[in-house]
């Protein structure tokens, strides 16, 4: 077992802030009008504007692909560079990749419904069918990276990208793999949005072109980050984050669990990955309070990761580590409704 | 704080299996030791599809709450997990804190009806909102969580048709992480139009009752099905008092990296895969005395799983004898892995070794003793099960017998 602490050392990104190698850049984001499919009025959500992927991973193929197979090539390719690797230098039979989503590839699923719809269940497209899979973004992972190791998908309500990252510093710690590559994310399609606004769960900034507030209701959003996972120290490169430990549970006693986690440690620093609701009274800031006093820094969850639901922690890490805390150890915080949490414990250095 | 020996072996306490045999390891022991198979015409219970497939009887109806759900995958896992835990204290705290991972690639799109394309949104509103509720395949995993009032981490897994066995790896490093004093983990997959109509679309079905591993295989049936295993640490088990039904001596994850469906031809992802579980097994080719092939009857599947055996086996002093149990019951897709992993615990236990049926000309391979006609009777101390999936997915779980482990 790896005494190595598990750290960050590179971050790609697809997302509304557009495809980003390292950290993003601060800006104000608001909601863009869909226009992918047609509405009875204005419709809104966080989108990732289009691009094109070989623009930025020379000679990439992606027009079979889902949206969100090309954003985990691209976003991992942009990872690799960030974290200063060179593959070739590895044994890539032991780079692993892991990967989160709430979803998977709902585009291409879509497509196969459609063509089902209109031509019978016996005459759907066979190119489509394998691209529906929700291992298929991290399959083309592999392929274009050459990477043999453990490759995995993953989805867990509220916490997907936590799972990820837990799962990932796993593989490492207990010598399954030397470096991994964390990905987590989704794509918004009609079928997503549509589900959202009939169950009613739609903030009113989708609706209008007015700034968002802090109204009830939340805006989607889709985009991808992909994180270079890799043991402290083994190519003394910069680090974003160390990971210390981490919890997840769905139900139980939180704040308890969280305390036998720090193990007596008072983290400076809470990342409130969010619960859904507006941040000053939400239940991950008041959990966080009642375990490092209520005079803590918070870090609210954005509203942009917050609508990427299950997959949206990697995003909001990337987020808070954006905007420069301090170092210290912090505390990474989401909770869902029913006393479920997801908490990491990081060392910033 | 370091790990003990006795933290570090992983154990399986309890196992759950919902199969076309019935719920249950004695049905599916057997029906396989029966050679029973369970293929029927497709064309019997989904009209205009046509060759075989295997499907479990009436499930029992679970109340979800308001909005919610649960898809024929989640009912399935349920009634799994519901086995696998029978006898179990449920009141003990290390059962409420249990891990879940459970492993599906259905999930809920059984539940969703084409007419969706045409506008969601009246989809929803004709009362299907709920349905649609059910399709990610993280509701699999809560699903189980829900019925057995569990509140330890809960995932789900979707490797293609390798996610079954990597739920029960996932599983036991949650273990070793000390994620949770037990996991169940296992895997559930139900039959649906959406996957009938792609593989049928990929030309990979075979119109008749599948031949994995015969030189004249066509392609593969589906089935359907789940299987829960219960993971604790040894010194969890030993602790709560529980019975040992097997030890997980090792497992491993690998990828091809070769190709978005084939696998590699000469099977290097799955050798590799088979060579890491043994060295976490610290164990030789020697002693492995059965593996339960994935065998799923098609044409590419096979011939590299052939050739990975081959090149991994070569040298022993008599060949390892393999079959697949696909001919009995499917390909159950998502929970393919597990139900095996079920299958190959239950060989170690009950010292048998069920035969792949149909096998008349099998591919040549000095390495291998394709097991096929009869049942056969050995001590099987240790065993493998190997799972491969689209995406290049490759998975080993190897079980040893608790009576002759080192522990």
């Amino acid at each position: 077992m790896s005494k190595k602490l598990p750290t960050i050392t590179g971050i790609g990104s697809v997302s509304p802030f557009g495809p980003l190698a390292g950290l993003i850049p601060p800006s104000i984001l608001e909601p863009s009008p869909i226009t992918a499919w047609t509405a009875d009025g204005l419709r809104r959500a966080f989108l990732v504007q289009p691009f094109q992927p070989a623009s930025i991973v020379p000679g990439l193929k992606t027009r079979r692909l889902d949206r969100l197979s090309a954003w985990a090539l691209v976003a991992s390719s942009l990872a690799l560079q960030d974290a200063g690797i060179d593959l070739k230098e590895m044994d890539r039979s032991r780079v692993a990749v892991v990967f989160a989503t709430g979803f998977g590839c709902i585009e291409l699923t879509e497509s196969f419904f459609q063509s089902a719809f209109a031509n019978g269940w016996s005459g759907t497209d066979p190119i489509t069918f394998p691209e529906t899979l929700a291992n298929s973004p991290t399959g083309h992972v592999a392929l274009l990276h050459d990477l043999r190791g453990p490759n995995i998908t993953i989805s867990s309500n509220h916490f997907a990208g936590e799972s990820a990252l837990l799962q990932a510093a796993s593989l490492l710690r207990h010598g399954q793999a030397d470096l991994a590559i964390v990905i987590a994310g989704d794509t918004l399609t009609r079928t997503m949005y549509e589900w959202y606004e009939t169950a009613d769960l739609l903030s009113p900034a989708c609706y209008d072109s007015e700034p968002l507030g802090k109204a009830s209701g939340f805006v989607p959003s889709e985009g991808l980050v992909a994180l270079v996972l890799e043991p402290a120290g083994d190519r003394g490169v910069r680090s974003y984050a160390h990971l210390h430990a981490g919890r997840w549970a769905t139900g139980g006693e939180p704040q308890e669990s969280i305390r036998e986690m720090l193990g007596g440690a008072v983290p400076r620093l809470i990342l409130a990955a969010g619960d859904g609701a507006p941040c000053a009274n939400s239940a991950a800031t008041d959990l966080a309070r009642g375990i490092a006093g209520p005079d803590v820094a918070i870090i609210p969850a954005q509203a942009v990761a917050l609508g990427l639901t299950d997959a949206g922690a990697l995003l909001h890490l990337v987020l808070a580590l954006s905007s420069r805390p301090d170092s210290g150890k912090a505390l990474m915080l989401s909770t869902s409704g029913d006393n479920g949490i997801a908490a990491l414990l990081l060392e910033l250095p | 704080m370091p790990l003990t020996d006795m933290q570090k072996i992983i154990v399986v306490t309890g196992i759950g299996v919902v199969s076309p045999y019935g719920i249950g390891m004695a049905a599916l022991h057997a029906g396989l030791v029966a050679g029973k198979s369970c293929l029927e015409p497709a064309k019997d219970i989904y009209p205009g599809f046509e060759g075989y497939l295997a499907q479990v009887g009436e499930l029992p109806h679970f109340a979800a709450e308001s909005g919610r759900w649960y898809s024929r995958s989640d009912r399935l896992a349920m009634v799994a997990a519901e086995d696998a835990v029978s006898g179990f204290d449920r009141r003990q705290a290390s059962f409420r804190d249990s891990g879940i991972v459970m492993a599906s690639t259905v999930a809920g799109l059984s539940e969703i009806d084409p007419e969706i394309a045409e506008s969601p949104a009246a989809w929803y509103r004709r009362g299907n909102l709920a349905r649609a509720s059910s399709y990610s395949v993280a509701r699999v995993a809560a699903s189980v969580g829900e019925h057995l009032d569990i509140r330890g981490p809960s995932c789900a897994v979707s490797v293609a048709c390798a996610s079954g066995a990597m739920a029960i790896a996932l599983g036991a490093n949650m273990l070793l992480e000390g994620a949770a004093p037990m996991v169940l983990a296992g895997g559930s997959d139900a039959l649906c139009p959406f996957t009938l109509s792609g593989f049928n679309a990929l030309q990979s079905l075979d119109r008749e009752p599948c031949r994995p591993f015969d030189q004249n295989r066509k392609g593969l049936n589906l089935g359907e099905g789940a299987a829960v295993l219960v993971l604790e640490t040894l010194a969890g088990a030993r602790a709560r008092g529980a019975d040992v039904l097997a030890v997980l001596r090792g497992w491993a994850m690998t990828n091809d990296a070769s190709h978005p469906t084939a696998p590699q031809k000469q099977g290097i992802g799955l050798s590799l895969c088979i060579n890491r579980a043994m060295e976490m097994a610290d164990c030789g080719i020697e002693e492995i005395g059965y593996v339960n092939a994935h065998g799923t009857g098609t044409p590419l599947n096979d011939i590299a799983e052939a050739n990975a055996y081959e090149s991994v086996f070569r040298g022993r002093s008599r060949p390892v004898p393999i079959s697949s149990t696909k001919s009995y019951f499917g390909h159950c897709l998502g929970s393919a892995g597990s139900i095996e992993a079920a299958i190959t615990i239950s060989a170690i236990r009950s010292g048998t070794i069920y035969p792949t049926l149909r096998l008349t000309d099998p591919i040549e391979s000095i390495a291998v003793d394709w097991v096929r006609g009869e049942v056969r009777h050995q001590p099987l101390p240790l065993a493998m099960s190997a799972s491969v999936g689209f995406g290049g997915s490759n998975t080993v779980l190897l079980f040893g017998d608790y009576g002759s482990a080192a522990v």
